[in-house]
């Protein structure tokens, strides 16, 4: 099985999966969601979404986060975030630490040019 | 040798000149929000503002987006450290807290997080106002290396910005130097807030959006909470009587989600939306009469909410029938 098809199956897999839950979320209440945006979502908007956020779980996953906790971490974001999130998690900024590669750099070009200039 | 010396020489001169131009004449254009605060500082901001008790947790390495948030979100009532927050914003194979993340997290535990819009002196609003803001900056000095931090405050007359960062309690940084390491990563800025507050930078309808990232987590109380205070707030906004009636409807407050819609309908009569949530709360209450007349000024033809209005109808119709079920 190619790789392609064993994802369209996952995607089919979890789409039908969802299909159930994807009336509004409650019985018979529409939603904030839905009153909020001038465009009232569209079953394919809702689709994506979901994709979405499989998509964004999944990729969380790859960068070594646990599958429970990834799948919470998307939970909680809004359908634009998780949009945003999948375009976006291999390249966006991680914000990490402040570490000394800086400083050992600039110690180097110092180095390289006292050994340049001076040692002439 | 003598003239490749020279020659070196001369074009180390040469590159520093230039370099110091550049970086004379770049200054301005680097800072245009600082430079614009020396003359235009925001009215109604105090000069001197430090939040003192903010409280201050080292960072592990890497980890300063557990480290920046747990300070925020502790000093929003969480009581909170940032070991718990690892396996909700730390990413292993990048090092690092993604921006998306740092906003998605505080919801778990009941907090409301909002992006600031990317003003320098709306960072300086809400410190003024009590709340520390998370920043992101690209700290570092030859490569780039993003950090965040937490602003908790600021004087003008010094122009120095107050940060808990890293593994100091208080870094203090020239306003000029901090918007070019805050500049890089597109001015970036967050608060959290318990769910009875609103940023006092707000805007409407991106405080909404962050409401709707609080009620998709499992904090029932928060999220009451948090659309009841935006509504005090904005008496108008849909989005936000529907959800509060919607919340206390899944708490099984019947009669207060009516209430809400009841109000709401009086600012707009002809939402279908607040209409048919209105009929099937009262449906749910028994009220299957009333709920029936509701229904029916819904204009069920028109509305993209066609089939929802119609199911929520036929619901209402069927339990005429048979009352008792």
């Amino acid at each position: 099985m190619s790789l392609a098809f064993k994802k369209t199956t996952c995607r089919v897999l979890v789409v039908s999966l969802l299909a159930l839950s994807f009336q509004t979320a409650r019985a018979g209440l529409i939603g904030a969601d839905q009153a909020a945006g001038t465009t009232v979502p569209t079953e394919r908007a809702m689709v994506l979404s979901t994709l979405d956020r499989a998509d964004v779980a999944a990729q969380l996953r790859a960068a070594g986060v646990d599958p429970q906790d990834a799948r919470a971490r998307v939970q909680n974001m809004t359908d634009q975030e998780v949009h945003a999130m999948a375009q976006d998690i291999q390249a966006a900024p991680a914000g990490g630490d402040v570490s000394a590669w800086g400083w050992l750099a600039i110690i180097l070009v110092v180095v390289l040019i006292w050994y340049y200039a001076v040692r002439k | 040798m003598h003239a490749q010396a020279t020659t070196l020489s001369r074009a180390a001169r040469w590159l520093t000149l230039w370099a110091a131009a550049l970086l004379l004449a770049g200054c301005g254009t680097l800072i245009p929000q600082t430079v614009a605060l020396r003359t235009d500082w925001p009215q109604g901001v105090p000069r001197q503002v430090e939040l003192a008790s903010v409280p201050f947790f080292p960072q592990d390495e890497y980890q300063c987006g557990p480290a920046a948030l747990a300070m925020a979100m502790d000093y929003s009532g969480a009581s909170i450290r940032p070991e718990a927050l690892v396996d909700e914003v730390w990413l292993p194979s990048r090092h690092g807290s993604l921006q998306l993340e740092m906003l998605a997290a505080p919801r778990r535990h009941g907090l409301v997080s909002y992006r600031l819009a990317p003003s320098y002196t709306d960072v300086l609003r809400e410190i003024a106002a009590g709340h520390p803001v998370v920043i992101l900056q690209d700290a570092g000095l030859v490569f780039t290396q993003w950090h965040y931090a937490v602003v908790n405050g600021f004087d003008y007359a010094t122009g120095t910005i107050y940060l808990r960062s890293g593994k100091q309690a208080r870094q203090e940084m020239p306003f000029s130097y901090f918007e070019r390491t805050w500049r890089a990563g597109n001015y970036w800025a967050m608060v959290v807030l318990p769910p009875d507050r609103i940023a006092a930078t707000a805007n409407e309808d991106r405080w909404m959006e962050s409401l709707l990232g609080l009620a998709r987590g499992d904090q029932p109380e928060a999220t009451v909470t948090a659309y009841r205070t935006a509504l005090a707030r904005w008496p108008d906004n849909l989005p936000a009587a529907v959800g509060l009636a919607n919340h206390l409807h899944d708490q099984g407050k019947l009669d207060e989600a009516a209430g809400v819609l009841h109000a709401a309908l009086q600012r707009h009569p002809d939402s279908v939306v607040l209409l048919n949530n209105l009929a099937q709360t009262l449906s749910d209450q028994g009220r299957n009469a009333e709920a029936l007349f509701v229904i029916r000024r819904a204009d069920a033809t028109q509305s993209p909410f066609a089939s929802e209005i119609r199911a929520t109808r036929q619901l209402i119709e069927e339990r005429l029938r048979s009352p008792g079920s």
